[in-house]
């Protein structure tokens, strides 16, 4: 996980004082796209969890599931990887729909700190005010000109995790680093994927 | 180290006390290499004149002596080179630079000096060189070398500054940012809307291109504000708004432009000297409600002589006396059409400043206001109905000639210092960028916003409004409207600042006093040196059009885009029309309002960072190993390994004879890769390639072509069948993102009907291809699986697990071949691709395997004859020209089939893939060459197709290319030339099939 984002050591860099931010990469032990209409209702027997419908929100449990299209769902989990896949996918296929491993595609970073909506707000046009993507949300948009999944996974202030494809994992690392560095900022060691921190 | 300060030299035209300045902190800075000394709060322009430097440039085209003219943005003389070496930054105004300790800055567009300018003798020559002269003047010889010759002494004489050479070691950012209401200009009107709207509970974003909020009411120590003195008000206000939680105020920081749904940009600078700084940074707010408060800007009155120096805007010379304490002149004119110039004469005869006259154009009777009546209480000479005739002097305004409209009389008035008002324009910049429409006003005669074209609403004297009073009332109720338009209203709505209302007389229009004799030329805009007799020479030659008059005389371009200068124009253009100002209209008014520098624009990303880059999961084994790395799309790939003492193709070559002898082992990864799973899977593919796969079996992959719809060949890759509904299809690695677009396209629009579901995988796996005849016993001894051809025969795929000193990594095992050689591409999940990679280095390490890159993949597939996207097909190609026309399917339709048998594409003289080998084999073909029958032919030489891929071949010691040639199967066995006029080279080839190595393709199913 952290050869591909490649993050400096831990430690605060940046102005001296508090960190306005810590930024630390995010381990994902599987993602799964979920693909069909008919999928939401096999979910919970398949998965564990209800897949949200509303867009751009999650849903959370042992396994989130992000939102991403009208038929389409991101699940993840943090430190128990998924298993039986194939079975899974030939349930969903049979049941139009489809079931993707993609858990290697994407790397994760998470931030959070009295200064991470402004280090955000330095490559993507989202609002992340809390009033508008609160805990639960989930987006789609870009960092900087890098396609990114963002997710509001509560906590106070909120945690914001940043999910890119992993080949431009270190370009949008250096990215948070160097629109961080305004506000000093800490590295957090590497740790798995939150789920949602507060309900 | 701090170096002794000298004792500060007198800044004599400072005042002794007032101003917003602070007089505690002394700065010292050098302008045209002259020390001089101001204070924090000084901007370049008002330390400047408080040592008595009103000379400051020399204009763009008679390169005449120019000074400071107004005292913010819109100024447009007084453009100085700030700061040296890779941080300077030309055209800057002087009049928006804050003062540092240590700046230094210099004139422009002057040689040897600035009071010494040889250029000047375009002034002397100035009736020679009228608007377009050079459009006339230099059309012979009619030849393009001529115009060649005199751009360049042109674009000498009249150049601004100059571009920083060096890389700006500064910093820039951007800054997305949302709100509720976005108040633009911090002045009076901005303050109360963003008060108001702020009590209603909106998120409110000010910016103010001024270092403190205020606008024109800073350092106004005569007004008051819900009866307070103004200055206190305001800070009370700013104090008030930067500790609101739900408002952000932004000094510096100009709102450049004006997009669609109320996206401003705003470019905010950032003070500091360190040169790792962040200089400035460009933000994009996007704004539910925006008010724009941004002011007005005063415009002159074209005479003869009104751009020498010691001539200036009346209401900027007010305020440098209130804001920076600064005397513009010790004895002064005022010269004006309209009541605001006499405050501005008050002001300046408190703090000393002689006022010789104040001349109005208008008659006694109409000196009705409040401000004239204080002029005369005051017993200040007002000459009404006078006009400012002519000016003298030479580098400085020595006087004034002053005439009276009625009987003529003439009188000549000594002075240094002319103050000039021909009323105020609205700054509509902003509003009319968003496609608002604007009104001419009859009364205050300029144009002011009329229809709105977003939701956007002006404010203050933005909008015209005259007076303190009516600014405060009209911000605050623009703010109260913007909130209300978002539901948002306070319980309490609060109350409408107030202040005294001041009467005001009726301004009349004056814009040029024609001249007397053929004296100085009087001048609408003086950035680009357009006199009213340029105006009327555009009109004399047809130039009716506003926006031809700007064409045609400049008027109105520049870094100033003529904000003091258009509406001038644009009445003089009206009046030798005769028709009404309002039917001439303006030119359009696009963005930036001031100039942003590249800099901002480009944000940090610059350099290495100028876009993003994709590194493959094996990058750091890459780099580790020496990897010379070549982009492709935004990837990074290694293009060959060299070894100490090898060049880059050294080392091709030797990765690529390795692969054909031992084995070699290159990173695929950057190929895109789409998974699709569904019922109908099969039935999509039929529709998107070429051949068939409606009967490929599960473990079995297939090569595919896929065409666009006019027939020509778009992408090709392998689809592998991994179970009964679940595919595998691989692209070319710059076409992954199109073809997987295309795809979402068919399922989503056009056959929704098919069970159908498709994602992108390129990022889920690393992938390897291992190559080369002993790849099979190196595989042999690092998967779990049997290998030999009978389980994994060609075209197979299979799932397996390597073993590595990782632990064992699942992976994909396909039996294809790009190089020709006995291959097989392993996939393993990214983050487990670099155990994968160096498990089969480790396996291979005695059978001499070498990992090779993009260089040698490229021979190898040379020497087979594999084409590729872009280079053989290019765009222009059929499947038949690639020597492929047997995989289209005669049975079955797929996307470009129906348009495959037009006339052009089934023409016996179409160019076909061929191989060339040169002649003599040590002689290299020439990149990119023609292919022709007699090199020695006399031009036009007909052209039989041209190289598409070239490479020497160490498994053939020859230099082999692929080609594009015209009917070229029917030319196998005959030889052409490859020549190159570019490099002046000429190679005999031989033509023949494409495949040079293995062409019955025995290795690949060994």
């Amino acid at each position: 996980m952290a050869d591909a984002t490649n993050p400096r050591p831990a430690g605060a860099v940046g102005i001296p004082g508090a960190p306005g931010v810590t930024l630390g990469p995010v381990g994902i032990a599987s993602a799964w796209n979920v693909q069909g209409a008919g999928a939401a209702a096999l979910a919970p027997a398949l998965f564990g969890t209800r897949l949200p419908t509303e867009a751009n929100t999650l849903s959370s449990g042992p396994v989130t599931a992000l939102w991403l299209g009208p038929a389409s769902w991101l699940l993840v989990t943090g430190a128990a990887p998924l298993h039986s896949f194939e079975a899974r996918r030939d349930t969903l296929n049979d049941a139009g729909g489809a079931l993707f491993d993609v858990s290697a595609s994407r790397v994760a970073f998470v931030l959070h700190g009295p200064r991470a909506q402004e280090v955000l707000a330095a490559g993507c046009p989202l609002d992340f005010d809390p009033r508008v993507f609160g805990p639960g949300c989930c987006a789609q948009s870009v960092y900087d000109r890098v396609n990114a999944l963002y997710a509001n996974v509560g906590g106070a202030p909120a945690a914001i995790v940043v999910m890119v494809a992993r080949s431009f994992g270190r370009d949008v690392w250096h990215g948070l680093c160097t629109a961080a560095s305004e506000f000093g900022y800490d590295v957090g060691p590497a740790r798995p994927w939150p789920g949602m921190l507060v309900r | 180290m701090t170096v002794p300060r000298k004792p500060a030299p007198a800044q004599p035209f400072r005042l002794p006390h007032g101003g917003a300045i602070d007089r505690s902190q002394p700065l010292r800075f050098r302008f045209d290499g002259c020390d001089h000394d101001g204070f924090a709060g000084d901007t370049l322009a008002s330390a400047l004149l408080a040592n008595g430097v009103h000379l400051v440039g020399r204009s763009f085209k008679y390169h005449r002596p120019r000074g400071i003219v107004a005292a913010g943005a819109e100024e447009p003389n007084a453009l100085v080179q700030l700061d040296t070496g890779a941080r300077t930054e030309p055209n800057v105004r002087a009049t928006t630079i804050e003062l540092y300790d240590g700046l230094v800055a210099a004139s422009q567009n002057r040689w040897p000096s600035l009071r010494l300018d040889a250029g000047a003798l375009a002034s002397a020559v100035s009736r020679l060189l009228p608007a377009g002269f050079y459009y006339k003047t230099f059309m012979w010889p009619a030849s393009p070398r001529g115009w060649r010759f005199y751009e360049h002494w042109i674009r000498r004489a009249a150049g601004l500054g100059v571009g920083a050479s060096a890389s700006d070691p500064g910093r820039y950012a951007h800054r997305h940012a949302h709100c509720d209401v976005l108040v633009v200009g911090a002045g009076p009107a901005g303050l109360a809307a963003a008060r108001a709207a702020a009590a209603s509970g909106a998120r409110v974003i000010v910016c103010d291109e001024e270092r403190e909020p205020g606008g024109r009411l800073r350092g106004v120590a005569g007004a008051s504000v819900d009866g307070t003195s103004a200055p206190a008000w305001l800070a009370a206000v700013g104090r008030e708004l930067a500790a609101h939680p739900q408002v952000t105020m932004l000094a510096r920081t100009t709102a450049f432009g004006y997009y669609d749904h109320n996206l401003v940009g705003l470019v905010e600078r950032c003070p500091g000297a360190a040169s790792e700084h962040l200089r400035e940074r460009v933000w994009h707010v996007r704004a539910r409600r925006v008010v724009l408060a941004t002011g007005a800007h005063e415009r002159p009155i074209a005479y003869a002589g009104n751009d020498l120096p010691g001539t200036l805007l009346a209401g900027a010379a007010r305020a440098y006396v209130e804001r920076f304490a600064v005397r513009p002149g010790r004895r002064a004119v005022v010269f004006t059409n309209n009541d605001t110039a006499h405050a501005a004469a008050l002001v300046l005869h408190a703090a000393g400043v002689e006022i010789a006259a104040i001349v109005d154009v208008r008659p006694d009777t109409a000196l009705v206001g409040h401000w004239p009546g204080q002029a005369r209480a005051a017993r200040l000479p007002i000459l009404a109905g006078s006009v400012v005739e002519q000016a003298r002097g030479r580098l400085h305004v020595r006087g004034v000639d002053v005439a009276s409209r009625d009987s003529g009389a003439r009188c000549a008035i000594t002075c240094d210092l002319v103050c000039v008002s021909g009323g105020w324009n609205p700054a509509v910049h902003l509003h009319s960028q968003a496609r608002g429409t604007l009104r001419y006003d009859d009364a205050l005669a300029t144009f002011v916003p009329a229809a709105a074209a977003q939701a956007v609403a002006s404010a203050g004297a933005a909008n015209g409004c005259d007076g303190l009073a009516a600014a405060l009332a009209e911000g605050h109720a623009a703010g109260l409207a913007a909130a209300a338009a978002l539901d948002l209203v306070a319980v309490t709505p609060p109350p409408a600042p107030a202040a005294t209302v001041a009467t005001t007389g009726p301004l009349e229009a004056c814009w040029s006093i024609p001249a007397r004799s053929r004296g100085a030329p009087s001048f609408v805009d003086w950035q680009n040196d357009v006199t009213t007799a340029d105006v009327a020479l555009a009109v004399r030659e047809g130039y009716t059009s506003v926006e031809h008059l700007k064409r045609y005389t400049t008027l109105g371009m520049g870094t100033d885009q003529g904000k003091t200068a258009n509406v001038v124009g644009l009445a003089l253009l009206a009046q030798l029309l005769n028709r009404p100002v309002q039917s001439i209209g303006t030119t359009t008014f696009r963005p930036p309002y001031t100039p942003v520098t590249l800099g901002a624009v480009a944000g940090h990303e610059a350099g290495p960072f100028l876009e993003p880059t994709r590194r493959s999961a094996l990058h750091d084994w890459h780099a580790a190993h020496g990897a010379r790395f070549v982009t492709a799309g935004l990837w990074l790939r290694p293009h060959s390994y060299p070894r100490p003492g090898e060049t880059p193709d050294d080392a091709a070559n030797r990765e690529a004879r390795n692969v054909r002898t031992n084995a070699g082992i290159v990173d695929v990864s950057t190929l895109g890769k789409i998974e699709l799973q569904g019922r109908d899977v099969a039935t999509l593919l039929d529709r998107v390639y070429v051949n068939r796969f409606d009967n490929l079996a599960v473990g079995r992959c297939r090569y595919g072509l896929m065409l666009r719809d006019d027939g020509i060949v778009q992408d090709d890759g392998t689809v592998s069948r991994i179970a009964p509904t679940h595919y595998l299809v691989t692209t070319t690695t710059v076409n992954a993102v199109r073809v997987m677009q295309q795809l979402e396209y068919l399922i989503q629009v056009e056959w929704p009907e098919l069970d159908v579901y498709a994602t992108s995988v390129t990022e889920q796996w690393c992938a390897a291809a291992l190559s080369g005849p002993k790849s099979r016993a190196i595989l042999a001894r690092i998967v779990d699986i049997d290998v030999a051809s009978a389980a994994v025969p060609f075209l197979a795929i299979t799932r397996c697990t390597v073993n590595t000193p990782a632990g064992a990594v699942p992976a994909r095992l396909l039996r294809v071949s790009y190089s020709g050689e006995l291959a097989f591409e392993l996939h393993v999940p990214a983050d487990q691709g670099p155990a994968m990679w160096e498990a089969v280095l480790a396996a291979g390490e005695d059978l001499g395997i070498m990992a090779y890159g993009t260089e040698a993949m490229s021979t190898l597939r040379i020497e087979k004859g594999h084409i590729v996207v872009g280079a053989e097909a290019d765009g222009r190609t059929t499947a038949d020209d690639l020597g492929m026309g047997k995989l289209v399917n005669a049975g079955k339709w797929c996307i470009g089939k129906p348009l495959l048998s037009r006339e052009a594409l089934v023409a016996p003289d179409r160019w076909q893939l061929v191989g060339l080998t040169a002649d003599e084999p040590a002689v290299p073909i020439p990149r990119g060459a023609k292919l022709v029958a007699d090199p020695d032919r006399a031009a036009p030489n007909p052209m039989l197709g041209h190289v598409t891929s070239w490479c020497w071949s160490p498994n053939l010691d020859a230099w082999i290319a692929l080609a594009l040639l015209d009917n070229g199967r029917a030319r196998h066995g005959t030889t052409l030339w490859a020549v190159s006029p570019l490099a002046d080279a000429r190679v005999r080839v031989r033509v023949g099939p494409p495949a040079f190595v293995d062409p019955d393709g025995e290795r690949l199913r060994g």
